[in-house]
């Protein structure tokens, strides 16, 4: 994504009080994870599933963490298993960076599919979401969504797309 | 060689400090088995379910680095999460030991008249080789009584993170089965951790924050 959006981004992650990230990294969010992981006051655990990523998140949180995975939204498909087993099952709240491939702007085939069934899956496993295009909403938006996964013990998501990522006005 | 599970389990949880916690899996008899065997205590979770249950250790583990953290996992759950090796091998925290109830059948699903369904540990999956592949420091399978005991006495007195598959012979103890579904031991846990570290992790609604603090009584 752009530098100043995953600036705001990180901005955002440290407002809500998470200390805790995992995440698989992705085309968009690459930048993301490189400011993540040099944080010191976040524990960023890298991952090669983002179902894992889910997984690992959810114990950070049990031992009192607040924890966020960050993810292409590819990776919903494969987390989605364990946000059901886990969070529809027992409540326990993540929050969910998720890069909008397939947007409107999408530039690349591949991309396509990912669009298609994210927001429809977000609903089916209850997750609250905004999409954030514009880079000055996409602060108060991780915090805001932070808030609600806290008060409804459950994840809730920002999906990141649109001059957040590209540079074509 | 393989053990009896109520036995051996029986024997891991005379072992597990007081103060330890543990991430169990939530399927089947093992879950029953081992509520037996604690007294259902809520230092254990029973929250882990197929494919999750040790990235959720991992997670716990690396939140609360100055605990000890056990987590008792299946054979079919491990095989069907593998990358769950990758990032235990790669924090390999020193804080978690993992034991693995490897009967080699997908026991919860109960037999039909060719008996139980094989998993692939029953073959030519070998878990511990590849919890090494992976990173894990330690990590070995166990046949015998006299091998868990040495397993068991080095988790808890030397520490460093542990991958312990233990064969197991199929079969379960006649227990009660557990009443609590997932929300009820999540509750359970995470009050018992406030508890135990000092710490909050459930957050009073800020509304109903502000308005206490606004009391002047």
């Amino acid at each position: 994504m752009r530098d100043e959006a995953a600036a705001q981004a990180l901005a955002g992650l440290r407002e809500a009080g998470i200390d805790f990230v995992s995440g698989l990294p992705d085309g968009w969010q690459r930048n993301l994870h490189e400011l993540v992981e040099a944080d010191p006051d976040i524990r960023y655990v890298p991952v090669c599933n983002e179902g894992v990523g889910f997984s690992v998140c959810a114990g950070a949180w049990l031992g009192g963490r607040k924890s966020a995975l960050i993810m292409e939204n590819s990776g919903l498909r494969v987390a989605s298993e364990y946000i059901a087993r886990i969070s529809l099952g027992a409540g326990v709240p993540v929050v969910l960076l998720l890069s909008y491939r397939g947007d409107v702007g999408e530039t690349e085939h591949w991309g396509i599919p990912h669009g298609i069934v994210v927001e429809p899956l977000l609903r089916a496993l209850r997750i609250p979401y905004l999409v954030v295009r514009n880079v000055e909403d996409l602060k108060i938006s991780i915090v805001r969504a932070f808030r609600i996964s806290e008060a409804q013990l459950h994840p809730a998501a920002v999906l990141i797309s649109g001059d957040c990522v590209w540079e074509d006005r | 060689m393989s053990l009896d599970r109520y036995g051996w389990l029986g024997r891991l949880a005379a072992a597990v400090p007081d103060d330890a916690l543990v991430m169990s899996t939530y399927i089947g008899a093992v879950s029953f088995e081992w509520s037996a065997l604690t007294s259902e205590h809520p230092r254990t979770a029973h929250l882990g379910q197929m494919g999750d249950v040790i990235g959720l250790a991992v997670g716990l583990a690396l939140a609360l680095p100055h605990r000890t953290v056990v987590c008792l996992d299946g054979d079919g759950s491990v095989l069907m999460e593998l990358g769950q090796l990758v990032v235990m091998g790669q924090e390999a925290p020193d804080n978690l030991v993992v034991f693995v109830v490897d009967n080699e059948v997908y026991e919860s699903i109960g037999s039909g008249e060719k008996g139980p369904r094989p998993t692939a540990t029953a073959g030519t999956t070998d878990l511990a080789a590849m919890a090494r592949a992976a990173g894990v420091p330690h990590a070995v399978t166990v046949q015998t009584a006299e091998e868990l005991d040495r397993e068991i006495d080095a988790a808890f007195f030397e520490g460093g993170c542990r991958f312990v598959d233990v064969r197991t012979e199929p079969g379960f103890a006649k227990v009660p089965p557990r009443q609590l579904d997932g929300f009820e031991d999540k509750y359970r846990f995470v009050r018992y951790v406030e508890h135990l570290e000092g710490i909050q992790i459930l957050r009073l609604a800020r509304q109903d924050r502000q308005l206490m603090e606004r009391s002047d009584r």
